[in-house]
């Protein structure tokens, strides 16, 4: 039962240079019992309509490009099968909380932003040379951050967080459990100066820990729990400063 | 050293240092608190103590009473009412900003936070008087 009848698609369409507003189209699209979202949008690009506009590129959950609203909900469009919504329609959207360029395209600048805002990336006041060797990690070095680090950037959690769509300033899940990611490193040298991005006013204390960005992740990052956690070290560095003035111990 | 300092919020010194670490902190203490010790505290004063015969009853508040007179005591219940009180105050603040009262996040500070310390000085008033 390989192929089995149709599947019809509602997708979100929108080109901004000849549309006022966005619209639904409805595509009726082979159905396959091994199709993800992403082949019936693709097989509705290649046979029916060359103007539908969307992202993708590895089909396999590693590039984080595919990610759309399926029937409402973040999803990585590869890993999302047909068969778990047949016979009943699927609606394809863009992700919430973003900018629509074109179709189930969003604009990427803000999150881009707010990534780098954070350092993702070892920062040390002295760096080796290569032929000095590698810095050395434990495992338990290693564990303290390694689910953080699976973060695939698709932003499926940015969708899903209620914070985001209110708080311009709110740095949001992947941002900051990525930054916390680093913080974590026992390599990283960068913390004081990702926490004074982190400790301003809405930039992290704005999420109230509603968690589904943790539920939504298709990595299994957990970014609720790395943002309680940069919270708690954050109130650290908070009371560390009226004991410590900032600059005396750097 | 910060070669993005100059972009940061709040321009070219340090970044605002947001006073929100300070009430989560107190929000953060609470939730342990409530979680802890609040349903002890439901279960021994609300199901415990009052259960059995009058004379029984009477004679373990007596106890009671006599336990929470001792000062250690005070210390202890002033402080899981004060951090339980921040912590819901601080919840409610954050429940009111998302429900479109955002633009009056630090204008909710005083009434919220406000509440909970006058509703704990009037605990630390009751408990003196123990």
């Amino acid at each position: 039962m390989a192929n089995n009848g149709k599947i019809t698609l509602e997708i979100f369409r929108y080109h901004p240079e000849t549309d006022s507003e966005p619209r639904y189209q409805s595509y009726e699209v082979p159905y396959n019992e091994d199709w993800v979202v992403l082949d019936a949008i693709n097989w509705i690009k290649d046979h029916i309509d060359g103007t539908v506009t969307h992202r993708w590129s590895c089909r396999m959950g590693v590039c984080g490009s595919c990610g759309m609203m399926v029937n409402g909900e973040p999803k990585l469009t590869c890993a999302a099968f047909l068969k778990d919504y047949h016979p009943r329609a699927v609606k394809v959207e863009p992700l919430v909380n973003f900018p629509v360029e074109r179709d189930l395209v969003v604009a990427m600048d803000g999150f881009m932003d707010k990534l780098d805002a954070v350092k993702p990336y070892i920062i040390r006041d002295d760096v080796n040379d290569t032929s000095e060797g590698e810095y050395r990690q434990s495992p338990a070095e290693l564990a303290r951050y390694k689910q953080f680090s699976m973060c695939i950037n698709c932003m499926l959690c940015y969708a899903a967080c209620p914070v985001v769509g209110h708080e311009e300033e709110f740095l949001g899940p992947a941002a900051l459990a990525l930054g916390h990611r680093y913080n974590k490193d026992s390599r990283d040298e960068g913390q004081s100066e990702r926490m004074e991005v982190m400790l301003s006013d809405e930039a992290m204390w704005g999420c109230t820990f509603v968690g589904e960005c943790s539920v939504v992740c298709p990595k299994h990052v957990d970014p609720a729990g790395a943002i309680q956690q940069a919270k708690a070290m954050g109130a650290q560095e908070y009371f560390k400063g009226f004991v410590m003035p900032r600059g005396a111990g750097e | 050293m910060s070669a993005g300092g100059g972009s940061g919020p709040g321009g070219g010194g340090p970044a605002r240092r947001s006073g929100e670490a300070f009430w989560w902190a107190l929000f953060s203490g609470g939730g342990v608190m409530a979680a802890l010790f609040v349903p002890a505290f439901v279960v021994v004063t609300g199901f415990l103590l009052p259960a059995g015969d009058a004379a029984v009853v009477a004679e373990r508040a007596a106890a009671f009473a006599q336990a929470v007179g001792w000062w250690p005591v005070k210390v202890a219940l002033l402080g899981v009412i004060t951090l339980s009180l921040f912590h819901c105050m601080h919840r409610i603040r954050h429940l009111l900003m998302d429900v479109g009262l955002r633009r009056y996040a630090g204008a909710l500070k005083l009434p919220c936070y406000g509440a909970a310390l006058a509703a704990s000085l009037w605990a630390a008033w009751v408990l003196w008087g123990i």
